[in-house]
């Protein structure tokens, strides 16, 4: 058998999630203390309390929300229906709240599918990319008349989610080990992001969510107040945009600011 | 062939340690750190390794290069690694005679091959390969194995020896990997060791595993055990100095037991030093 023969299967039998009947047992010699199946078994074994662990690491208030048992189910659905096809573990887990989103049994429990990618965005926000955030003095350095047409650049880890309401105190209580909150209807808006070597979150209303949305798009200022204003004429002055952009700034989730159009934007 | 100067003993930097190291600087002379952990972007990983690697040597260790996949060398991985040893500018780098999946699919884990020409062909090509893409010679690592195969036609250490001449590589030897693999297959650990050639061993592992009575794993999840410790005694002797170093990736202890199994390792290689002196002046 040719290298290539083996290894595949060797791979086919560990996805297959169970040593008995596997081909590669064929070529498994038993040891003086052990039978082959036993020893194939480790690797079978390994895989899957490999990749459970990679899922309870990364989706611990998921874990609290849905239980011991409906979290296996979980997991072991998502482990059979994706292996990893990414060369570092870290991204393994990153496809979660997809699966559920399109998978039968899961995809009517958007408080579930919501958790998730709030989980995931804290993960992908812890380390994401680095960035110096930019300070607000540094907008003097542009003219008044250029303000309508700036265009700003966000810190790599800044992720926005429209969640159903009650997400993030279900993470919160889920984390803390206290009672879980019971569903609420409606949706709530929330920026994730990296400060001080941590994912932090904050709830965002609904203007500074589109706005937020908008200028992450790459929306110019002037743009980000008008189309703010169209969708919703009663919260949306420019005032109002630039107390958020302030905000964003402080906060330091602005990385670049330009002038769209020139060179360096 | 000149081996690197020996960096003398060290632990492996998990997250769960960061901040006593950065706080306390404890008495260890380096850090081995997992490639892949700090192969993500940027954030914490990336802020503690710079802190740490102020103070001390830092060596590069992967789980994910699957030297003997058949599947093509993957070349995104490699360049990711190129740029973070770049930045990182280790002592060495490592990764493990294994491969991790076929077909474009990772088991994440380190899985065994058959001890045959062919493998022996395949993996010394993906070693000069590999080392020719990141510019630096590999130190390759022999992995713990649970299944022996009918296919193979010679033993690993003579496929580890070979490989190293072939692919003019280096060797990570884990002490606890030779320990584990030998009761698994049933062949003498002390037989291992005295066939892998010295001037190509650059590290040693230490760790602790885990005796299913019928098989033992390779855990890291517990304190270096007295085979292992007697095994790397062995080892020093015969290949002297070597930088050493304790896995611990799992029911983690407070770092002052990984310190006193440190100092423990210290002593068996100051006596070993001692002995061996003594026998030259006789």
């Amino acid at each position: 058998m040719t290298l290539a023969e083996l290894q595949a299967r060797f791979q086919a039998g560990v996805l297959a999630g169970h040593e008995d009947g596997a081909s590669i047992l064929e070529s498994v010699k038993n040891s003086r203390r052990a039978d082959r199946t036993t020893l194939f078994g480790v690797y079978v074994n390994a895989y899957r309390l490999r990749f459970v662990e990679f899922l309870v690491a990364d989706y611990p208030a998921l874990r609290a929300l849905l239980g011991e048992e409906a979290f296996q189910a979980l997991a072991d659905a998502y482990i059979d229906a994706e292996p990893s096809r990414k060369r570092n573990a870290r991204w393994y887990t990153s496809r979660l709240p997809d699966f559920m989103r399109g998978d039968e049994a899961w995809r009517g429990n958007a408080r579930a599918i919501d958790l998730a990618l709030f989980e995931r965005a804290l993960t992908d926000s812890f380390d994401a990319a680095d960035a110096e955030s930019l300070r607000l003095d540094a907008l003097a350095a542009f003219a008044p008349d250029d303000w309508p047409s700036l265009v700003f650049g966000f810190h790599p880890s800044l992720i926005l989610l429209e969640l159903s309401a009650g997400t993030t105190a279900t993470h919160t209580a889920a984390v803390e080990g206290a009672e879980l909150p019971e569903p609420s209807a409606g949706a709530e808006h929330v920026a994730v992001w990296r400060a001080d070597l941590d994912s932090v979150y904050r709830a965002l209303e609904p203007d500074e969510f589109l706005a937020l949305s908008l200028a992450l798009d790459g929306h110019a200022f002037g743009d980000i107040c008008q189309m703010a204003a169209f969708r919703d004429e009663s919260e949306a002055s420019p005032e109002r945009i630039a107390q958020l952009l302030t905000g964003w700034f402080e906060e330091g989730l602005v990385a670049s600011a330009g002038v769209r159009g020139e060179k360096g934007e | 062939m000149t081996r690197p100067a020996p960096l003398g003993f060290g632990l492996g930097l998990r997250p769960i340690y960061y901040e006593e190291i950065i706080s306390t600087h404890p008495p260890v002379d380096w850090f081995e750190i997992i490639s892949e952990n700090y192969m993500t972007g940027g954030g914490r990983p990336t802020a503690m390794l710079e802190r740490v690697r102020a103070d001390y040597p830092i060596v590069m260790h992967g789980v994910a290069m699957s030297l003997a996949s058949t599947d093509p060398l993957d070349v995104d991985y490699l360049r990711e690694l190129k740029a973070l040893a770049e930045r990182v500018e280790p002592a060495w780098v490592s990764d493990h005679l294994a491969w991790t999946g076929v077909h474009g699919i990772s088991l994440h884990d380190l899985l065994p091959i058959p001890y045959t020409r062919e493998s022996l062909d395949h993996v010394a090509e993906r070693v000069m390969r590999a080392q020719d893409f990141l510019g630096r010679r590999l130190v390759v690592e022999n992995a713990s194995t649970y299944v022996t195969f009918r296919e193979s036609e010679m033993s690993e250490w003579d496929f580890l020896a070979e490989l190293t001449r072939r692919a003019d590589c280096q060797l990570l030897l884990d002490v606890n990997n030779v320990v584990v693999s030998g009761f698994n297959h049933g062949f003498d650990a002390n037989v291992f060791i005295d066939a892998i050639p010295v001037e190509r061993v650059v590290q040693f592992h230490m760790a602790g595993h885990t005796d299913n009575g019928t098989h033992r794993i390779d855990t890291h999840d517990q304190p270096v055990c007295e085979d292992v410790f007697a095994l790397y005694e062995r080892a020093w002797r015969r290949f002297g100095p070597v930088s050493t170093m304790i896995e611990r990736d799992d029911n983690f202890p407070p770092f002052d037991e990984l310190l006193s199994e440190l100092a423990r390792l210290r002593e068996i290689a100051a006596r070993a030093d001692a002995e061996g002196k003594r026998s030259e002046a006789a």
